[in-house]
């Protein structure tokens, strides 16, 4: 190649990572003076790693605590179709969801300031179901057997309570805990019912019940299948229930769910406990849209929408179900006190948030739009970075970066002098094409990277090192400049390819099991092979062959 | 021009002994440390657990900040400072958590936050960074790690064997077992914590100690081509002497560069600079004393017919390779 090419290539590359770099205008979430909006800023196109911007990376996993999962692949396949929607409707810049291996899902979130909220977002099940309550006192007829067996096993079962460790872990404990709606009240129904029944029955009075083991835990509600349980009877209540033979003795077809909150009763706070029919009269599984709402009277609330189908289907199941109470179950979790039924219901429908605020709404909103898991997620991994450690660690990079680079170009330049001042020369179109590669192929720098780049700085020059110390090793032959020149290229050559092949190797096996930030520090690294190999043998050739053509009869390099 | 160590004709074989007892020590008194504490320092990433890096407003002391988690129940913590003593690690093992609530790896954290709020008051105290690793997760990183770095072993093994021969390929993967054994050893006395962007920085070791072993077996390698009658043992001090001056200055460049990351780039990238730091000195030493006399040690039991190069220049191979092996053993 003559070096009129050469010099056209190297001007191309640097042209090339020019365009790479150059500032554009990307979108972003910003920090603006109301929380995160969205803006468009200029900045120059290098990806950061979540490490180095703050965020948060989850990696979930099928849940089969509470008992396993059919399918498991095909069921996280669907799940990661509802968690990317869900997501993608979740507003940050650049969010990640995809599958890891074939049992996980990693969802990244840059820039997210409210971790608790994404994760409710992209763990809630969100299976909405609309049940009737039971209307045939079927607890009723069995509370005297219910009575009779917690009589019988009263002692374990007494001994079930959560405060004792070994006989909890036996009996699988209910897991209210991890509700995600259990704060502030949530009454909802749909519209077209009676508004009558929402918020009078508070003020009932609960006598207290003088019957045996299990019916003293409860007392009738106002409404069919409705009963209270006090707050403090709830672990007794719950560890009657988690018993086999409670459970084989419950009314069959019915179930029974628990409200979402607690609320005030004659100075005692009280759960509701619902009997309804097991059979729901219609699911989520027919919702097209919700969205989040405040209506004067009623606070937050999500307006929801079925299909044509679904709305067929919920008006017959309504207008059979007249004078009935339907309860809104959403992960098993009855939502407010159940409505009654006035007249059938159409397509349209709506949830009343309580006092929950509108970004509460929008969130239920956006699950119930996205539908529901088809199976329970746990967390398996979960990384959460403020945004201020980030740019700390950015500068502090840079920081020894630069202090690297000096220390680096002090030693090149005494050392080698002139031929010296060419390899630094030569390190400077280095970082920037390490830098444009990245950007190029979209790979993002994280800590690891950032640590890799500085240590490649110093690395990046062996290269020359050894090219220079052939050139000195074929003068010191009594060879001209010219000749020590060529030879030290060629010689140092193989020794260059080969180490700098066996580090890519490396690189490359770190890249394919490093999760995360490592595999960023294997990108850095390969990054850096592949721009120093051009640098300090291409580029730094170029630069001698300009030299010696401008210096024909030279006899002396300065090396 | 200014040249350092240059035209040396140093033995540096002979002294290989030496430099086995020296390095054997080192590895002892490493891994003999194993049998009186046998806990290595894995960061959570291979233990499962929870981590949290937390700032306070105002300096605070360990013991009280350990008063303080104690009494909320959350016993067994390990807290350490993390550069001022405004910031600190914990690190808690799910395990022993799991009694109170099961409800994942997560809520661990979120109960450190709210003591601490509750302790310190809101708005004086900060997590800035918080982990959480289920403990299949931290089984399956861990055996990441390992396969990533006897993968990277054969590969590079495989590579070093079509480029030179097998006989170098070994040497040169002997040379780099030790620089990971004296890694561990190195991290086991510095009581480093494991993560695995130390594990990147111990491969990172590998790939820069080959490098400095594959400048030498080229040298060796392209001695032998010329077919001079010398032993390989002469060969091989006199490759180490030649990219003497190379070695010095590579290693001078890696250093300040690593030095500048030890001391300027913060308290996360600080182990990930001890290794490589300590890399450089265990790479640069195993090229020498263990790539070389392994080589000779090799070419002792299984002496080569043939030269590496199928070339021209293999003439004369059999005799200086029967001579290096009279000379290795004296």
């Amino acid at each position: 190649m003559t070096l009129k090419y050469r010099i056209l290539v190297i001007i191309g590359l640097i042209i090339a990572s020019g365009v790479a770099l150059f500032p554009r205008n990307v979108k972003e979430r910003v920090k603006g003076p109301n929380g995160f909006v969205y803006d468009t800023v200029r900045r120059v196109p290098l990806k950061r790693g979540l490490d180095l911007k703050g965020g948060m990376h989850l990696a979930l996993e099928v849940d089969e605590s509470k008992g396993p999962v059919a399918n498991k692949a095909d069921a996280l396949d669907k799940a990661l179709t509802v968690v990317r929607t869900r997501i993608d409707q979740f507003g940050v810049s650049e969010p990640v969801v995809q599958k890891s291996g074939d049992d996980r899902i990693i969802v990244e979130l840059p820039g997210i300031d409210d971790p608790q909220r994404a994760q409710e977002v992209v763990q809630k099940s969100a299976f909405l179901q609309f049940q009737i309550t039971d209307k045939t006192q079927a607890l009723e007829k069995v509370l005297p057997r219910l009575d009779a067996i917690v009589k019988t096993s009263g002692t374990t079962v007494a001994a079930n309570t959560p405060a004792n460790g070994t006989a909890a872990a036996q009996a699988p404990t209910p897991a209210p805990s991890t509700d995600l709606f259990t704060t502030d009240t949530a009454a909802k129904r749909p519209a077209d019912s009676a508004k009558t029944d929402s918020a009078k029955t508070d003020t009932a009075a609960v006598a207290p019940s003088t019957a045996g083991g299990f019916s003293k835990l409860i007392q009738q509600g106002q409404m069919p299948g409705e009963y209270f349980v006090a707050d403090s009877d709830m672990p007794t209540l719950e560890s009657y229930l988690s018993n086999p033979a409670v459970q084989a003795a419950l009314p069959p077809g019915k179930v029974i769910r628990f409200g979402s909150d607690s609320s005030q009763l004659a100075n005692r706070l009280y759960r509701t406990m619902y009997v309804l029919d097991a059979k729901p009269i219609i699911t989520g599984e027919n919702l097209v849209d919700a969205k989040p709402n405040t209506s004067p009277t009623e606070g937050t609330i999500v307006e929801f929408q079925f299909n044509n189908e679904g709305g067929r289907k919920f008006r017959n199941e309504t207008s059979r179900h007249i004078k009935d109470y339907m309860a809104i179950v959403l992960d098993d979790r009855v939502m407010g006190r159940p409505p009654i039924i006035q007249s059938a219901i159409g397509s349209r429908g709506q949830i009343t948030m309580g006092g929950r605020n509108l970004q509460a709404a929008s969130d239920l909103a956006l699950v119930l739009r996205a539908g529901s898991l088809p199976t329970p997620l746990k967390i398996a991994e979960i990384r959460q970075i403020g945004a201020s450690l980030g740019q700390d660690s950015i500068n502090k990079g840079i920081t020894a970066g630069i202090i690297a680079i000096v220390l680096v170009v002090g030693i090149m330049t005494i050392y080698y002098r002139f031929s010296g001042l060419l390899s630094v020369a030569a390190l400077v179109l280095y970082v920037l094409f390490t830098m444009a590669t990245l950007a190029g192929f979209g790979a993002a720098l994280t800590l690891p990277g950032l640590a890799g780049f500085v240590l490649s700085i110093g690395i990046a020059v062996d290269a020359n090192v050894l090219i220079f110390e052939r050139i000195r090793e074929e003068l010191s032959h009594g060879k001209t400049v010219r000749t020590a020149v060529d030879e030290g290229f060629k010689h140092a050559m193989t020794a260059i390819v080969d180490s700098n092949v066996a580090t890519a190797l490396t690189a490359a096996v770190l890249y394919q099991y490093g999760t995360g930030p490592v595999r960023g520090f294997a990108v850095t690294l390969l990054a850096g092979i592949a721009a120093s190999m051009v640098s300090s043998i291409f580029v730094v050739r170029t630069f001698y062959m300009i030299w010696l053509s401008r210096s024909r009869n030279t006899q002396t390099l300065s090396i | 021009m200014l040249r350092i160590l240059h035209d040396t004709n140093i033995d540096f074989i002979r002294w290989w002994k030496w430099a086995v007892g020296i390095t054997a020590a080192f590895i002892v008194l490493g891994l003999g440390s194993f049998l009186i504490n046998p806990r290595i320092n894995f960061s959570i990433e291979f233990t499962g657990g929870t981590m949290m890096q937390v700032e306070f407003a105002k300096p605070v002391d360990v013991g009280a900040l350990r008063g303080a988690l104690d009494k909320a129940g959350i016993t067994g913590a390990e807290i350490q400072q993390f550069g001022t003593n405004r910031e600190y690690t914990i690190r808690a093992q799910e395990a022993e958590q799991r009694g109170a609530a099961t409800t994942g790896a997560e809520s661990v954290a979120k109960g450190i936050e709210r003591v601490l709020n509750e302790q310190y008051g809101p708005g004086q105290v900060r997590v800035v960074r918080s982990e959480a690793v289920g403990p299949r997760v931290g089984d399956e990183l861990r055996r990441d790690a390992v396969i990533a770095m006897l993968l990277s072993f054969l590969v590079t093994a495989v590579y070093l064997a079509i480029r030179f021969e097998w006989r170098f390929s070994l040497a040169a993967l002997l040379a780099t077992m030790h620089d990971v054994i004296t890694t561990i050893a190195f991290l086991k006395i510095m009581h480093l914590e494991v993560s695995l962007t130390v594990v990147a920085a111990i491969l990172t070791v590998i790939g820069y100690s080959l490098n400095d072993t594959i400048i030498i077996f080229d040298r060796v390698r392209e001695d032998l081509r010329k077919g001079r009658k010398e032993s390989l043992y002469q060969t091989l001090n006199r490759a180490i002497n030649e990219t003497l001056p190379r070695s010095i200055l590579t290693h001078a460049t890696t250093l300040a560069a690593t030095l500048a990351l030890l001391i300027f780039a913060g308290e996360v990238i600080r182990p990930f600079a001890w290794v490589m730091a300590f890399g450089i000195f265990t790479g640069t030493f195993s090229s020498i004393y263990v790539a070389g006399p392994t080589l000779l040690w090799i070419e002792r039991q299984w002496p080569r017919k043939i030269g590496i190069s199928k070339g021209t220049s293999t003439a004369t191979r059999t005799s200086p390779t029967r001579r290096s092996t009279a000379t290795a053993t004296r």
